[in-house]
């Protein structure tokens, strides 16, 4: 069965002030895969991740959504299909509530239930309800992560870019994290993680290492 | 003083004016002995002012006399493009790319107002009578602007600090302008807050420039009121319309068409950040 290919790479390169950050990259992702994108600190691997939602440009090469070219006139339909989760939990202030109405008040949003899986959610990621009386700012790194995956989540689409989901959580949930997304078979997973957890039977892990692309 | 049957405020004679300038001997000294080190500074401000301020009184005599409607008009946005610059000066921005926009919300949002007010607060049958347009637009422009400086540089620092949570919103599904707009209200807030604390106070802590200008000129404190208090309103609203519109129309300079902030809007000497 030929797979359906969602995401491409090919030949990608990224600089900053100058300096080589990696340069060739190319990489296929097709529906359902699930990607675990691994190496050092510092070697661009969030970089990857932004170039596909647009919030960083690449300097060579081409990425495609879809068969689309990344650019300025596809990147907003791109960033409706992708539910991204950046290592950066800093997603708003206020009332956890009222941040997630928020975002559920967006015009591409409207009229999305979500309360009840919602409240789910949180059970099952060990939330109790009464966080979403807290101001998002009061909480602990390890909640913040959970309530910006829950968000993530539902938004409802099936393919997750997820930017170190789960460096602040203890070893049983990030497991429950990991049991969540792998076993939907159809979600398509593009994940960046220094965890081990994700390291399982059906993920695949792609090494980057600027140093060798760079040499040249 | 009573000439002619109206009133009109003694005149200073330069005389007078010099006893006014010894005034200056209070900061100096309290300066010199607190080892403030801003002497210099001062007495350069003071001396650019008195300079600026003898400039627009000989302008300002020829455009009063003269009354002309183009000549007013070319005065006021004479006004306006400089008040533009130094919106962005002090924002330390990029003028290139900037400069239109704030200079189009400036002339917008002052010179529709002004033309209101002086057309159906003050019913003068000349909107452009140069004894109105130029200090009423004065006070808007002066006010709008300090607005403008708060208001816009608010917004872009906010959004600098906070570049994640903007980016977060659009891939949470936000549009350019749902993902911009709770940096839109911290910046009007900032821009009004100071605006509603002055005029709240208005009268009992302070009696503001156009009040005070009008009883030492001779009108009575009933009419000087109503100015200041149609004048108030007119600057309220040109505030707000102004940041509001500032801020709108730089945003499409400021971002790329990936709704990504663009780092050359801001000066290497930039204060935002």
């Amino acid at each position: 069965m030929m797979a359906s290919e969602l995401i491409k790479y090919r030949d990608v390169g990224v600089s900053f002030n100058g300096s080589c950050l990696f340069s060739d990259f190319n990489l296929i992702i097709n529906k359902g895969d699930k990607i675990l994108l691994k190496g050092r600190s510092g070697t661009g691997k969030s970089t990857l991740l932004k170039i596909l939602l647009g919030i960083i440009r690449t300097d060579e090469g081409d990425v495609y959504f879809r068969d689309r070219n990344v650019c300025s006139k596809t990147v907003w339909d791109i960033r409706k299909e992708i539910a991204y989760v950046s290592q950066d939990t800093d997603i708003g202030e206020g009332i956890v509530k009222d941040l997630v109405n928020d975002i559920f008040h967006y015009h591409n949003n409207h009229g999305m239930k979500y309360h009840n899986k919602r409240n789910s959610l949180l059970e099952y990621f060990e939330l109790d309800k009464s966080l979403l009386y807290k101001r998002f700012e009061d909480l602990s790194g390890g909640e913040k992560q959970r309530i910006c995956l829950i968000i993530s989540i539902l938004l409802g689409k099936d393919i997750f870019v997820l930017d170190e989901v789960t460096s602040a959580l203890d070893p049983e949930l990030k497991d429950k994290v990991v049991d969540y997304f792998l076993k939907n078979e159809d979600w398509t997973l593009f994940i960046v993680s220094h965890d081990d957890v994700w390291e399982r039977e059906g993920t695949s892990m792609i090494y980057v290492d600027s140093g060798d692309s760079c040499g040249r | 003083m009573l000439t002619a049957g109206i009133l009109v405020a003694d005149d200073i004679t330069y005389a007078g004016l010099l006893f006014g300038f010894f005034l200056l001997a209070i900061p100096i000294a309290i300066m010199r002995i607190t080892k403030l080190g801003m002497e210099r500074e001062s007495l350069t401000a003071i001396f650019r002012m008195t300079v600026q301020l003898f400039l627009a009184g000989l302008f300002l005599t020829v455009i009063f006399d003269m009354n002309n409607p183009v000549l007013t008009l070319s005065w006021f946005i004479m006004m306006i493009s400089f008040a533009a610059f130094e919106s962005i000066q002090r924002q330390g921005m990029s003028f290139r790319y900037l400069y239109l926009p704030v200079l189009a919300s400036f002339l917008f949002g002052n010179l529709l107002i002004l033309l209101y007010i002086n057309f159906f607060v003050i019913d003068l049958s000349n909107v452009f009578d140069a004894r109105y347009f130029i200090p009423i637009g004065g006070i808007l422009l002066g006010n709008s602007l300090s607005g403008n400086i708060i208001g816009v540089s608010n917004f872009y620092s906010n959004l600098k600090r906070n570049q994640n949570r903007y980016i977060s919103s659009l891939s949470f599904g936000a549009k350019m302008h749902e993902a911009l707009l709770p940096y839109l209200r911290s910046g009007l807030r900032s821009a009004l807050k100071p605006a509603v604390g002055d005029i709240s106070t208005i009268g009992i802590v302070h009696l503001p420039g156009m009040m005070t200008g009008q009883l030492i000129a001779g009108s009575t404190p009933m009419l000087a009121i109503k100015y200041q208090v149609a004048v108030m309103v007119g600057v309220y609203a040109s505030t707000v319309t102004c940041v509001t519109l500032s801020i709108i129309l730089t945003t499409y300079v400021c971002f790329d068409e990936y709704g990504i902030l663009k780092e050359r809007m801001f000066r290497k000497d930039s204060v935002i950040g």
